[in-house]
C-alpha cells in the first residue's frame, strides 16, 4: 500500500520525462496493435483469396490426377458424390478441367479451361463477385466465357469480343469452337489471372466430347468451426476411392506463410520494442540515477533495499499500465476504423499483386483479434519489466552513505 | 537530565583505501553520547565528522573497534536489522536533499511513521503536532521545491524527531542556509532538546553554531582534539 501510493505519487507528481517515457511506450503499443491488426487482416485476406477464389476448402480428385491430369481421369457420377457430401455437411461444386489454345485476332495463348455449374460454384468460391468487366457466367446461357485478367490483356479482348478455342477432345479428335467473352475477372491469383478461362459445364462437355464425370470436386464446410483436418478425415471416410486434400495440403507453402504470420508479428514486436526498450531503459536509468540522493535518504531513514526495488518495479508497472491503457485507447479505435474502411495502397500497386501465387488486394483491412491486441500489450510489459531490472537492482543495492553524498 | 548512555564508540577507526593510499578518516576514537545531550562535532574539513555520524547512524561500519547504540553492538546486526534500527532509533538530518521531492511536507514527516506501520489516525496527530513545533504546520501541503532551504531543513527536523528516536544525527544542518535560517534551525533544535529531551549530535564548522552547543567535540585528523562542556 505504502509502495503503491509512493509509486503513484512518484509518477503523478513526476517530471516531464516520465510522461515522455509513458507516451513513447503508449505510442509504440498503439502502433503495434495497429500493425498486428493489419497483419491479421492481411493474412486473413490472403487466406480468403486463396481459399474462396480458387481452391475451396477441400478438394476431391481421382488418385494420381493432380500429378498427371488426363481428360478421362474423371470422378464418376459427381452428382451422387455431391449429394453424399451435402448430407455429411459440405456444400460442393464439380469442376471439369482441360487445356487448350485460345486465339483472338493475331494473339494466341495456352489456357486452362474450367467447366463449371455457375450456381454450384458460387456456393464454394466467390469468383462471381470478382468480375472486373462484363458479367459472370449466367446459368443456362451458352457459349459465353469468362477470362482471367492477364489473359484478357494477352489476347487483347474485352466483353463481347469473340475468341476461338482449340483443343484435343477426349476421343482424340480436334476440338475447336467460337466463344464470346462474357466477363473479365479481377486479379485473384497468378494461375487464373494468366490462363484461367471459365465456361459452363455443358459447353465444356460439348467442346471436349466428355459425356460424364468431373475432374475435381470442391467442398466447403457448412460448419466453419469444424477443424479442417477433421473435415478431411470425414470426407476420406466417405470417399475411400478418391484423394481428399484440404487447401492447406494442396498449398503447403501458403499455409506455412500464413502460419508464420504469428512469428513475423512476434519478430516485429521484438524489434520495435527493443528500440522502445532501450529508450525506456535509458529513461528509467536516468530516473533512478537522478534520484540517487533521495533514494539514499530513504534508505538511511529505514526504507529497505528490497522495498526500494519493489518501489521502482511498482513505478514501472504503473507506467506500463498507463501506457498500455493509452495504447489501447489509441490503437483499438484506429484498428477498428481501418477494419471498416481499408487502407488504400492502390496508388502504389494499381492492381492486386500476388505472393506465393495468391493475390492480395491493394486495399488492406485491419482485423482486430485477441492476439493482435494482447500480444503487443504483453510485449510492452515484458520489455518494460526486463529493462527496469537493472536500474531497480542498482537502486536496491545503493549504499546510503555514497548516495547521500552523491551530490 | 538522564545520564543514560546512548552512543559509545570504542577504539573506532575508519580506514579508506584508494589504490595504495590509505586514509584514516577516523583514528582509534573513544566517544560517549548520553541521553539529552546537545552536542556538536567540529573540526576542519576532512577531520572525520561525517564519517563518525555515518557510523553512529549505522550507515557505515568501522574498520576497527565497535559502535554501540543503546548498548547494542551495530556490527552484530544484519542488514535488515540495521535498516529497522535506523528507522526506529535514529533520526537523520542531512545537509541537503533531505526530503522526498514528490511528497509534501506533511507526507515527508509522515514517511517514517508509515514505514513503522503506525495507524493513520495516530500518524496524523503526531505529524501535525511536530509540524507545529517546527513552525511548518501552515506549509504542510507544500512540496519541498515550494519551500525555502531553511524551511526544508525544519521539515527534515520534524521528520527526524517525529518517530521519537534515541538520537538525532544532523550533518551540517545549517551549511546550506543563510545565517538567519541557521539561527532559527538551531533555536528549534535547542527547543526540542530542552522541552522534549531529544538527543542531538550535529556536525559543523560554523563558529556561531559551535557556540550554541552545550558540548563541543573538536576533531582533527580523525582524532579527538578537545571535548568541552560535556558531562
Ligand atoms: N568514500 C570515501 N572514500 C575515500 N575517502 C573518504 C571517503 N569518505 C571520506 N573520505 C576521507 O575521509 C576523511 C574524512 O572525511 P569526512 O567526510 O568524514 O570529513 P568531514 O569532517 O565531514 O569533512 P567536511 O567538513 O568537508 O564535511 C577525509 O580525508 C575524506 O577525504
Ligand atoms: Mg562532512
Amino acid at each position: 500500500m505504502l509502495l503503491l501510493s509512493l509509486a503513484l505519487k512518484n509518477i503523478l507528481r513526476s517530471r516531464f520525462r516520465t510522461w515522455v517515457t509513458i507516451l513513447a511506450m503508449a505510442f509504440a503499443g498503439a502502433i503495434m496493435i495497429f500493425y498486428a491488426s493489419l497483419l491479421e487482416g492481411w493474412m486473413q485476406a490472403m487466406e480468403t483469396n486463396a481459399v474462396s477464389m480458387e481452391m475451396g476448402e477441400v478438394q476431391l480428385h481421382v488418385p494420381g490426377y493432380r500429378d498427371d491430369p488426363e481428360l478421362y481421369d474423371v470422378i464418376l457420377d459427381p452428382g451422387a458424390a455431391l449429394a453424399r457430401a451435402e448430407s455429411a455437411g459440405f456444400a460442393g461444386s464439380a469442376r471439369l478441367l482441360g487445356s487448350g489454345l485460345a486465339a483472338a485476332q493475331e494473339n494466341s495463348t495456352g489456357v486452362a479451361i474450367r467447366g463449371i455449374e455457375p450456381e454450384a460454384e458460387a456456393r464454394v468460391v466467390r469468383l462471381h463477385r470478382h468480375v472486373k468487366a462484363g458479367s459472370w457466367l449466367v446459368p443456362g446461357e451458352r457459349n459465353g466465357v469468362v477470362l482471367g485478367q492477364q489473359l484478357a490483356v494477352i489476347l487483347d479482348v474485352g466483353p463481347g469480343d469473340e475468341l476461338v478455342l482449340v483443343g484435343q477432345a477426349a476421343d482424340g479428335s480436334m476440338a475447336n469452337d467460337l466463344f464470346v467473352v462474357q466477363g473479365i475477372l479481377k486479379s485473384v491469383g497468378q494461375g487464373i489471372d494468366r490462363a484461367g478461362l471459365f465456361m459452363p459445364a455443358d459447353d465444356f462437355r460439348a467442346f471436349f466430347a466428355l459425356a460424364e464425370g468431373a475432374h475435381e470436386i470442391v467442398l466447403q464446410r457448412f460448419d466453419p468451426d469444424l477443424p479442417l483436418d477433421d473435415a478431411v478425415n470425414v470426407l476420406a471416410g466417405l470417399f475411400p476411392g478418391l484423394e481428399v486434400k484440404s487447401w492447406r495440403q494442396l498449398q503447403p507453402t501458403l499455409a506455412r506463410l500464413l502460419d508464420l504470420s504469428d512469428v513475423s508479428l512476434a519478430i516485429m514486436l521484438l524489434i520495435t520494442y527493443a528500440a522502445v526498450g532501450m529508450l525506456t531503459m535509458n529513461a528509467m536509468l536516468m530516473g533512478v540515477f537522478e534520484r540517487i540522493p533521495v533514494f539514499g535518504v530513504m534508505k538511511a531513514i529505514g526504507f529497505s533495499g528490497v522495498r526500494l526495488f519493489g518501489l521502482v518495479v511498482c513505478e514501472t508497472l504503473l507506467q506500463i499500465t498507463l501506457a498500455a491503457l493509452l495504447a489501447l485507447g489509441a490503437g483499438l479505435p484506429l484498428s477498428a476504423y481501418f477494419a471498416r474502411r481499408p487502407l488504400d495502397f492502390s496508388f502504389l500497386l494499381r492492381e492486386s499483386s500476388t505472393i506465393a501465387g495468391v493475390a492480395f488486394e491493394p486495399q488492406w483491412y485491419c482485423r482486430v483479434t485477441p492476439g493482435s491486441v494482447l500480444l503487443p500489450i504483453f510485449f510492452l510489459y515484458a520489455v518494460g519489466l526486463v529493462s527496469i531490472c537493472y536500474p531497480a537492482l542498482k537502486a536496491a543495492l545503493l549504499s546510503p552513505v555514497r548516495a547521500v553524498h552523491h551530490q | 537530565m538522564s545520564e543514560e548512555q546512548i552512543v559509545r564508540l570504542a577504539g573506532v577507526s575508519r580506514v579508506y583505501r584508494q589504490g595504495n593510499v590509505e586514509v584514516r578518516a577516523v583514528d582509534r576514537l573513544d566517544l560517549d553520547i548520553r541521553a539529552g545531550e546537545f552536542s556538536a562535532l567540529s573540526g576542519p574539513s576532512g577531520s572525520g565528522k561525517t564519517t563518525i555520524l555515518n557510523m553512529i547512524g549505522a550507515l557505515d561500519a568501522p574498520s576497527e573497534g565497535a559502535v554501540y547504540l543503546e548498548g547494542r553492538n551495530l556490527a552484530e546486526l544484519s542488514r535488515g536489522e540495521l535498516s529497522r534500527f535506523r528507522r526506529d532509533r535514529v533520526g537523520f538530518v542531512f545537509q541537503s536533499y533531505n526530503l522526498i521531492p514528490v511528497l509534501t511536507a506533511y507526507e515527508n514527516a509522515e514517511f517514517v511513521l508509515a514505514l513503522q506501520n503506525v495507524p493513520a489516525m495516530e500518524r496524523k496527530t503526531r505529524v501535525m503536532a511536530v509540524l507545529r513545533e517546527v513552525g511548518m504546520a501552515a506549509y504542510a501541503n507544500r512540496r519541498p521545491d515550494e519551500l525555502s532551504g531553511g524551511q526544508q531543513q525544519r521539515v527534515a527536523i520534524a521528520r527526524a524527531v517525529v518517530s521519537e528516536p534515541a538520537i538525532v544525527l544532523a550533518d551540517e544542518p545549517t551549511a546550506n542556509v543563510d545565517s538567519e535560517a541557521a539561527a532559527t534551525i538551531l533555536d528549534l533544535m535547542e527547543q526540542l532538546n530542552r522541552e522534549k529531551g531529544v538527543t542531538f549530535l550535529f556536525s559543523t564548522h560554523d563558529q556561531r553554531v559551535m557556540d550554541r552547543a552545550r558540548r563541543l567535540i573538536r576533531l582533527r585528523d580523525g582524532r579527538l582534539e578537545a571535548d568541552e562542556g560535556g558531562g
